[in-house]
């Protein structure tokens, strides 16, 4: 569970990148913030792990409050993917799975085995692929080690910022199917940053429309058809899917 | 295999010992770093092995006077030559106010005696001080052969000397106002001592200040003009030796007094010239002079063996020293590189995560890089004295630029994204720097220490110049004497050692940085 309430991020002052927002999103449920590019929806994610450090509001993973602990140890109880997954091009595929594992001083059978369990979970076999660097990876599978890397600590949730939008179609669509699988099988939360209407639609048991650092709308796909809160979002939704369909 | 050639060297060190303890202990002889020194030197041993029957060694090339004189007085040498305007001026740092010769030996031989225990031999002859030198064929100095007799004018003539004669108060200026010449400022230049011969022989200047017995005054066709009011001290040459070695070795009362007025100037000059022009090895040169003398026996080799030595002969019989200045040269480049490696990597760092004064700090390290090398020596020398200290410290500053420009470089250099994931992962910024940023920014940083190795071999040359030694020491003596082997001497082991470093280096990039990121650098 994510519980946010009155996130604020005010820049120089006055420059209100994310103003006063607030949303909840159960535990395994996967919620999509889309928006255009500028209107807070990275700001938002990154608040939530601290990349970012709010002006204010407060933020609840579960029952832990993210004032409780540091920034790095908040961190620690949260998955985290970028674009182009972020693999550290010097380490191989298990190192880079490995890594923060290795850090906080797992013991290295401990690491071993989760690794492993984590590769045959997104599909690449460790014999083959442990070893690769990531230079080695097609696009598709540098993502699904992304997602595996985010997964080593077992964290409640998961946050990925535009994870898919380097993808081709094929590969977009294959890792649309991944990831609801994922959801699906571990009961994590995640929250999605995306630009990308179809894929919130697809993915996103909650969307979150922002504009110029506000939540415009909050709801199902079928809210955001059937009852468009205003033309905004009626423009938005109508311009993207068009867009993507044609 | 190798116990057998342990016990081999066992077997035939204890031959040697043997040998020794059987014998009475040989004499020493030590010389400076030059010709002179090595003939002088070179007659010494031959008349104590040959003509005395007592058992000597040539220790010559010692170093520079200090290190001989410092040689001497811990008896690490028994006896070499030296000049009385050299202990005069140099060792006991008299102000040459005295003008009779006779009186500063006099002075120099009493003071050592009560200083250092150190005794002077009767004087070999010649004087090897400061000379006016000109074309032998220059009508306008014929018959002039007295710097009394030269025209007070001579503001018609190009002049140089060695740049330390130029600076020096007992120097030029004094010079030209002990004798009340007057000169054209625009004609006076000062130059390198080695180049300032070549330069009066092609006519590119008409009189140079030099040393009286310079081989190159016979080669080249010159002539001294004598210094006869005797503003310059005597650089009488004589024998020092300690008055304990005196009395272990009574022998060296009647080999040092062999040599009483034995050479004159035009005879030390012609030796010079044989071993610096004709390219004879000094042993040679000595013994045919001794022979002429009639002090040795035997037959004048007339031919030079020299000539005929081959490149291999050379590196052999210059192995010993070769392994002695190869040593210093790789002990003041690590030593400096590592130095420099072990401040710039922090400070490359630091300045990433400071970067409002890394503008300051590269302002001041980009000045301090183009200083010329030879400047910076010269700056350093008030700071630190000379030796190992300056040497290394200068070498220290050129290596710091490229190393820590390149860290700097390389860590500003890594991808913000691989930040921000491994920050998002939970990583503190140490954790970032160590397991992220360094080894992402590695190729760039060794690059930088490949840099500044293949700069610091090179620059380690100039060292010599400090009297720290290394492979420079050849190359400015081949330089001065016009020596081309001695340069190659010094070059050819600088540059193979800088390529050879490079290689090495290049191989420990491929071992040092991460395969992931080589193959990257591929596609």
């Amino acid at each position: 569970m994510i519980k946010v309430e009155g996130l604020t991020k005010v820049y120089d002052s006055d420059i209100r990148a994310v103003n006063d927002i607030s949303f909840t999103i159960p535990k395994g449920k996967i919620a999509c913030i889309i928006g255009t590019s500028g209107c807070g929806k990275t700001t938002t994610l990154k608040m939530i792990n601290r990349l970012i450090e709010p002006s204010e509001g407060k933020i609840w993973i579960d029952d832990k409050e993210c004032h409780e602990m540091d920034a790095v140890h908040w961190r620690r109880r949260i998955g985290y993917v970028i674009q182009k997954a972020g693999l550290l091009p010097h380490l191989t595929v298990r190192e880079n799975i490995e890594l923060l594992a290795k850090i906080i001083k797992r013991p290295k059978r401990e690491r071993l085995k989760r690794s492993n369990e984590l590769l045959e979970m997104i599909d690449l076999d460790p014999s083959e692929f442990a070893t690769r660097y990531p230079i080695e990876l097609s696009g598709g599978q540098q993502q699904r080690v992304g997602i595996a890397r985010a997964l080593m600590e077992d964290p409640p949730v998961l946050l990925m910022d535009e994870p898919f939008g380097a993808l081709d179609p094929i590969t977009r669509n294959t890792m649309h199917e991944e990831v609801l699988h994922l959801n699906s099988k571990l009961g994590k939360t995640f929250v999605i940053v995306t630009h990308d209407m179809e894929e919130a639609f697809k993915l996103g048991d909650e969307i979150l429309l922002m504009d110029k650092g506000e939540i415009v709308q909050k709801g199902s796909k079928e809210d955001f058809i059937n009852h468009p809160k205003n033309d905004f979002v009626e423009a938005f939704v109508t311009q993207q899917l068009n867009r993507d369909n044609l | 295999m190798r116990m057998y050639l342990i016990w081999i060297l066992f077997v035939l060190s204890n031959l040697s010992f043997a040998q020794k303890s059987n014998d009475i202990n040989p004499i020493k002889v030590g010389s400076k770093i030059f010709t002179e020194g090595q003939i002088l030197g070179e007659m010494m041993t031959l008349v104590l092995n040959e003509k005395l029957d007592h058992p000597a060694t040539a220790q010559l090339n010692f170093g520079g006077t200090k290190v001989v004189f410092d040689a001497l007085l811990g008896e690490d040498i028994d006896i070499y030559p030296e000049y009385t305007g050299t202990g005069y001026v140099f060792i006991l740092k008299k102000e040459n106010l005295i003008r009779d010769p006779e009186r500063i030996y006099k002075e120099v031989a009493l003071a050592y005696k009560e200083r250092y225990q150190i005794l002077w031999s009767p004087p070999m002859g010649f004087n090897n001080s400061y000379a006016l030198v000109v074309r032998k064929d220059d009508p306008r100095f014929s018959g002039i052969s007295k710097l009394s007799q030269l025209p007070k004018d001579l503001r018609s003539f190009r002049y140089a000397s060695p740049h330390e004669f130029m600076e020096r108060t007992d120097g030029f200026r004094s010079f030209k106002d002990f004798y009340q010449f007057q000169f054209d400022p625009s004609q006076i230049m000062g130059m390198d001592a080695g180049l300032m011969y070549s330069a009066l022989k092609e006519k590119q200047v008409d009189m140079i200040m030099a040393y009286a017995t310079d081989g190159r005054i016979e080669a080249y066709h010159l002539k001294t003009i004598k210094d006869d009011l005797h503003f310059f001290p005597p650089y009488w040459a004589a024998w020092n030796f300690k008055e304990k070695t005196l009395k272990k070795y009574p022998i060296l009362k009647e080999a040092t007094e062999l040599f009483h007025n034995l050479i004159s100037e035009e005879e030390m000059i012609r030796m010079n010239a044989a071993v610096d022009e004709y390219k004879r090895s000094p042993k040679e040169v000595a013994r045919n002079f001794l022979i002429k003398k009639g002090i040795l026996t035997g037959k004048v080799n007339k031919k030079s063996s020299h000539s005929k030595r081959g490149v291999l002969e050379f590196l052999y019989q210059k192995r010993f020293y070769l392994y002695k200045i190869m040593k210093e040269h790789i002990q003041l480049s690590s030593l400096s590189l590592f130095l420099a490696i072990l401040i710039s990597l922090p400070l490359g760092i630091l300045l990433t995560r400071y970067q409002k004064i890394s503008g300051p700090v590269f302002a001041v390290i980009n000045t301090l890089q183009t200083i010329p090398s030879l400047a910076l020596l010269g700056l350093l020398i008030p700071l630190t004295g000379i030796g190992f200290v300056p040497a290394i410290t200068a070498l220290f500053l050129y290596c710091l630029l490229p190393l820590i420009r390149n860290t700097y470089t390389g860590i500003q250099g890594v991808d913000s994204k691989y930040i921000e994931a491994s920050k998002g992962m939970g990583l503190t910024s140490f954790q970032i720097l160590k397991t992220v940023e360094i080894p992402l920014a590695l190729p760039v940083i060794l690059a930088g220490v490949r840099t500044s190795s293949v700069i610091v071999i090179g620059t380690a040359t100039l060292a010599a110049l400090v009297g720290a030694g290394g492979l420079g020491e050849p190359i400015f003596r081949g330089v001065a004497t016009i020596n081309s082997s001695l340069i190659l001497l010094g070059a050819i082991p600088s540059a193979l050692l800088a390529i050879l470093v490079d290689k090495a280096l290049s191989l420990a990039e491929r071992k040092l940085i991460s395969k992931g990121l080589q193959l990257q650098e591929k596609r």
